[in-house]
């Protein structure tokens, strides 16, 4: 069990604050080693595409791990649908505000008041709550009027960063964001409707060069694992069972 | 190819070129001839931009630039609008992040003049400013291009500050690094691969024609 090689979870840079405990809880449970990387998911996607050594890969989308599945790097082997990404929790779209902000407090009236002079958002090309932002606005019929307003950040960390500087008026981030301890003593937040933008469904799958493919199934496991799905919701993803 | 972030990307290194060059060149001369001992320490401070991560640069930036301190609140009073995802705000943003290419090479230039041609300048009665007009500049004129060129090529592949500071505005902080960038983190490649070609082969055209210009014969001596 020592000798074990550690897994490398390539893993989404919005589950930064979460998964190191648990994978902390992972050893402890099983004495099996794994070690996390952070990045954005189209990042990890390009890196696992040019042969990074990593053993499990989870996306804030369902997107980029169905585009290695499809270039034959990576599977969903075990499960019901070895096509299909592996649902672990689903993301929540929030408008941020800081606490001393002079503009009213979150909710869908502040999107359409004109004090709000720079909304910032994630990439929607690539980062999924910049997508789910977008798709928002766009159900509100607001996106056009509030386009030329928008600050894009690279990421939703980057986004939640601009906000709370102070720069950005008002942004829509994730929950994972907002519920973080930081962000939570400084600002308040409104969870925008689940209608008005498609699910945030996050997926995993398994990189198929992997040696260790027991151990990432015991690890997948763990994370669908009612105790671990409940942690999950403490933090601002819902679980998916 | 995106032409108005090429064309914003231009201006914005014209631009801090130009701030840079009249800010270094009395750095630099003030390094090279004073005799403070606090000029060393102005000497590492003129460095520091060097060491920090470009989007942790960037962060420090946005945050000192915001509504949340007194420099920032005084800078939008005057301004009539915050830096911080405004054009304005890189050319600060780029000014600080690129000072060192330009302090550096200008430096380097003025302290490798004769010292004995500065004595004697000072010695017929010339003033410091003539002295760092008449005699340091013009000896080091290959060191002043490179100070230049550094400046603008460095704000032209800026990143970090850009994306940080920037916002990601068409036309006003949409820089040529940024769609670069994009295009790679969102797998267009070929796009990607266009943009890089253009802007490499550019930047090789302008560089070969500005060292083709007078830096290699005769005035070589020196500096």
């Amino acid at each position: 069990m020592q000798a074990q090689t550690p897994l490398r979870v390539a893993a989404a840079a919005d589950l930064e604050p979460i998964l190191p405990p648990i994978l902390e809880q992972f050893h402890q449970a099983t004495g099996i080693r794994a070690e996390a990387t952070f990045q954005a998911s189209a990042m990890l996607t390009a890196q696992i595409m040019n042969g990074a050594p990593f053993d499990v890969f989870l996306s804030a989308d369902l997107g980029y791990p169905k585009k290695l599945i499809d270039a034959g790097l990576a599977d969903a082997a075990g499960t019901a649908d070895s096509s299909t990404p592996i649902t672990y929790a689903k993301g929540t779209l929030v408008l941020w505000t800081r606490k001393d902000s002079p503009l009213p407090p979150p909710s869908l009236d502040l999107l359409r008041n004109p004090a709000l002079k720079r909304l910032a958002i994630a990439n929607p090309d690539r980062a999924p709550y910049g997508r789910a932002a977008v798709a928002a606005l766009t159900s509100l019929k607001l996106y056009d009027a509030l386009k030329p307003r928008l600050a894009t950040a690279e990421n939703i960390a980057q986004a939640a960063q601009f906000v709370d500087s102070g720069n950005a008026d008002a942004g829509l981030i994730s929950l994972t964001s907002a519920m973080t301890p930081h962000m939570a003593s400084s600002g308040t937040w409104f969870v925008i409707p689940r209608d008005l933008y498609p699910p945030l469904e996050q997926g995993a799958v398994i990189v198929s060069n992997t040696t260790q493919r027991a151990a990432v199934h015991k690890l997948l496991d763990y994370l669908l694992s009612p105790p671990i799905q409940a942690q999950l919701a403490k933090s601002g993803l819902t679980p998916v069972h | 190819m995106d032409w108005q972030a090429l064309a914003l990307t231009l201006k914005l290194a014209s631009v801090t070129t130009a701030i840079l060059l009249a800010i270094a060149v009395p750095l630099a001369a003030l390094l090279v001839l004073g005799r403070s001992r606090w000029l060393a320490a102005l000497e590492a401070l003129a460095a520091l931009p060097l060491v920090l991560p470009p989007t942790v640069l960037g962060f420090f930036l946005l945050v000192l630039l915001g509504p949340r301190t007194s420099v920032g609140r005084g800078i939008t009073a005057l301004l009539g609008h915050p830096l911080a995802f405004s054009f304005d705000g890189l050319v600060v943003g780029s000014v600080i992040y690129s000072l060192p290419f330009a302090v550096q090479p200008l430096v380097a230039g003025f302290a490798a003049v004769q010292p004995n041609l500065v004595d004697a300048a000072r010695l017929l009665g010339a003033g410091s400013v003539r002295i760092v007009v008449s005699l340091l500049v013009p000896l080091a004129r290959r060191s002043l291009v490179a100070a230049a060129v550094l400046s603008f090529l460095h704000t032209v592949g800026e990143f970090g500050v850009v994306l940080m500071l920037g916002g990601d505005i068409p036309g006003a902080t949409r820089t040529l690094s940024i769609v670069l960038y994009n295009q790679v983190e969102n797998f267009d490649y070929a796009a990607a691969n266009h943009t890089a070609a253009i802007l490499l082969g550019l930047s090789a055209a302008a560089l070969a024609i500005l060292y083709s210009k007078g830096l290699r014969r005769g005035s070589a001596y020196r500096a």
